[in-house]
């Protein structure tokens, strides 16, 4: 089949999914409007009135908001990690889940930093970051590397999407006049030669290369921003390599969940198969066992060590937070690892529900890696109120995360809205080695 | 008398924890000989102080010494008619007794001019009475610090006072100049008085405290007459170091490590230099395609 009438066609099965919305869809939509809406709301409660709307005291100033900006962050960072694994290793199923894997990867990077602006008080003074920035504080280092890994991202996104860009500009009939513009700007003027082809293709590589040891950096510095301190349960050795794995163990757990639900939503059983789901709930098995043996090590030490501080944290993981330490770190660790294990439990439905089960318990992991560490602290306050040490989010603060992930599901949709969920031009590509390969055989 | 039977107590426990090797009757205090000293010091301030040291030591292990807590000893002026309580003192959990006698303090001498201590400690029911006594004369040392023709020149004048208190040189003393430090101090001249006097240049190379201020002393040690004397003042002649800033990753520190900027910068300018030159090829893929544009217009 000529090449210019594959695109056509392949433009021609995807524009459903760009240009029309079902009442289903629209429902959704509306309803993600309607949380963000809520959230802006209790941000300006929030604003207007101080951080005393929301549970954050004395003890307790991070709260629900710097877990969300790990939780997104560390998302972000290993959704650039493994798409750059996959670009720059030629994994064979690629294409079906880098494109997810690429918005997950800018989308959570962009909603991640807004929950640490959250947790700031003088929200006025925030531009002295960068007037009298201190390159000797972890802060300064994860501002750096956050906004340098955000244009990163945002270059490799860009870079994956120029050929379909391209497709779209050269089959818009019919299109709406703004789509046809922006895909015309968007497209640089690429044309699927040989040489802007190689050129492209170099690039993105570099990049992709690029954005693992970003990747790397970026999550070494957030997990410094807690590990750097003295505070009990922060000051380990271990926690950059187990921020690594567990953003990772997140990232692909997130990546399979999507991949679910745009499979079932929007009918494309056809690209996103059991074989990607079987692929995906392999590498998170492996993850899920590493994370499982950080995890271990990193409390068993602490309990070996029979330090006082590391004691008294231990005795407030065991008591006051008994159950959702067995939530993250039993439930949200072995149960994925029983049911990923067995060949015969492998399916699509139960490889997603470990994925589910495992983005839980790892929120909670993060909550209990925040709040018990502050409410049991190194120097205690003195006559601190008893209602300051224990630490609950408010409605503010529930309302704002929700908001954060309808956001994140939004502009995911709307993303989707704008370049097909699985690459074009990556079809073409894998179609044209498959021609090649015959031709050498 | 009660807590001096506590103390004996005391000692006695002391020697049981100490001596394990020994059965339980060496451990008893006939086994101990009683070292019992007395010695005086003439301090700068013209105060001088008597101390007694009390220390018992196992006769067979030698090495075997426990100190006398709570003794009391009672220090003498002794005269020909009488003697003059002093003062009364404990000993330390070291087995030293010490009073100072203030400059103040009116001493009576002997015909010869020398001042008579007695330091005694009463028999009690476990220990036998001890009884030391010393003789010093009143020593007088000047120490003068000058410069004279821009040197720093340390002056010694040594004498003691007859009976209309005319002042007598002293010859054939031994002393020692030393400059005080934190926690010994550091002798700067070994010199033997004659005629009364002594001067020697001061050091160029002494280092002072953050004003260049140092404490120079001399010092008379167990003098056969005079005991130990100590004499002293203070001068900015020591020289000033410059307190050299370390360079400490702190909150407070203006500045980050140099090594920090050096990592950064190279990261930064790798990442970026990258980023560059993505942009610079999406340039060229732009331009060969409006090249591209071009050529098929006008075909």
């Amino acid at each position: 089949m000529n090449l210019e009438n594959r695109k056509r066609e392949l433009v021609k099965e995807f524009s459903p999914l760009l240009l029309k919305s079902s009442n289903l869809s629209k429902l959704w939509m509306g309803f993600l409007v309607l949380v963000i809406l809520v959230g802006i709301y209790a941000f300006f409660v929030q604003l207007f009135n101080g951080h005393i709307v929301t549970g954050m005291r004395d003890n307790v100033v991070w709260g629900v908001y710097i877990i969300n900006f790990i939780f997104f962050v560390c998302l972000s960072y290993s959704g650039a990690f493994i798409g750059g694994v996959l670009h720059f290793f030629k994994t064979p199923w690629k294409n079906s889940v880098s494109r997810i894997v690429e918005i997950t990867t800018v989308l959570s990077l962009i909603i991640g930093p807004i929950f640490i602006l959250l947790c700031i008080g003088r929200l006025d003074r925030l531009h002295y970051l960068f007037m009298y920035p201190r390159i000797q504080s972890p802060i300064t280092w994860d501002i750096i590397a956050i906004m340098t890994d955000l244009i990163g991202c945002f270059i490799y996104l860009y870079l994956t999407f120029v050929p379909d860009f391209a497709i779209l500009r050269d089959n818009s009939e019919g299109m709406p006049k703004w789509r046809q513009k922006l895909y015309k700007f968007l497209a640089i003027k690429y044309q699927d030669t040989p040489s802007q082809r190689e050129k492209l293709h170099k690039i993105t590589r570099t990049m992709s290369a690029m954005i693992i040891a970003l990747a790397i950096v970026a999550y070494s510095v957030l997990a410094w921003i807690f590990s750097l301190t003295l505070q009990p349960g922060w000051n380990s050795s271990i926690f950059a390599p187990y921020f690594i794995i567990a953003g990772l163990y997140s990232g692909a757990a997130v990546i399979i969940i999507a991949m679910y639900l745009i499979r079932k939503y929007f009918k494309l059983e056809h690209y996103i198969r059991k074989i990607h789901f079987i692929g995906a709930g392999v590498v998170l098995l492996i993850l899920s066992l590493l994370y499982g043996y950080f995890t271990f090590s990193e409390y068993f030490s602490r309990w070996f060590s029979h330090k006082i501080h590391d004691a008294e944290l231990l005795d407030t993981l065991f008591s006051r937070y008994f159950w959702k330490f067995i939530l993250a770190n039993y439930i949200g660790i072995l149960v994925p690892i029983a049911i990923l294990f067995f060949k015969k439990l492998r399916n699509i439905k139960t490889i997603t529900i470990a994925a589910v089960i495992a983005v839980l318990g790892l929120w909670l992991n993060r909550y209990l890696i925040v709040v018990p560490t502050l409410e049991t602290p190194y120097l205690p306050i003195q006559d601190t109120r008893e209602e300051f040490i224990h630490y609950s989010a408010t409605w503010v603060e529930w309302s704002l995360s929700f908001a954060g992930i309808a956001a994140f599901i939004l502009f995911f949709m709307l993303l989707m809205k704008l370049v097909p969920i699985i690459p074009m031009s990556g079809i073409i590509d894998n179609e044209r080695d498959g021609k090649k390969l015959k031709r050498k055989k | 008398m009660k807590n001096f039977k506590f103390s004996i107590l005391v000692v006695l426990v002391g020697l049981f924890t100490y001596s394990t090797g020994f059965a339980q009757d060496e451990n008893e205090v006939k086994n101990f000989r009683m070292l019992y000293k007395l010695s005086t010091l003439k301090q700068a301030d013209g105060s001088r102080i008597l101390e007694v040291s009390f220390i018992a030591r196992h006769k067979k292990d030698r090495k075997n010494k426990v100190p006398v807590f709570d003794a009391e000893i009672n220090f003498y002026n002794e005269t020909e008619e009488d003697n003059i309580l002093l003062g009364t003192v404990k000993t330390d959990k070291k087995g030293f007794a010490r009073l100072t006698i203030p400059s103040s303090q009116e001493l009576i001498y002997d015909t010869e001019g020398y001042i008579n201590f007695i330091a005694e400690f009463e028999k009690t029911d476990a220990l036998k009475r001890q009884k030391k006594s010393i003789a010093v004369k009143e020593l007088f040392l000047d120490l003068n610090l000058e410069e004279i023709d821009s040197v720093k020149t340390v002056q010694l004048k040594a004498y003691t006072l007859d009976s209309i208190n005319n002042q007598l040189p002293i010859t054939e003393l031994d002393a020692v100049f030393s400059v005080k430090g934190m926690l010994s101090n550091m002798p700067i001249e070994e010199a033997t008085i004659e005629d009364g006097e002594y001067e020697f240049e001061f050091p160029t190379d002494i280092s002072g405290d953050a004003e260049g201020i140092v404490d120079v002393r001399v010092f008379i040690e167990d003098h056969d007459d005079f005991a130990n004397v100590i004499q002293e003042k203070t001068v900015n002649w020591g020289t000033i170091n410059e307190v050299k800033s370390i360079e400490e990753n702190t909150l407070w520190s203006d500045a980050a490590p140099i090594w920090m900027y050096i990592v950064l910068t190279i990261l930064l300018v790798g990442i970026w230099a990258n980023f560059i030159y993505t942009i610079i090829n999406l340039n060229k893929i732009k331009k060969e395609g409006a090249e591209l544009e071009l050529n098929t217009e006008e075909s």
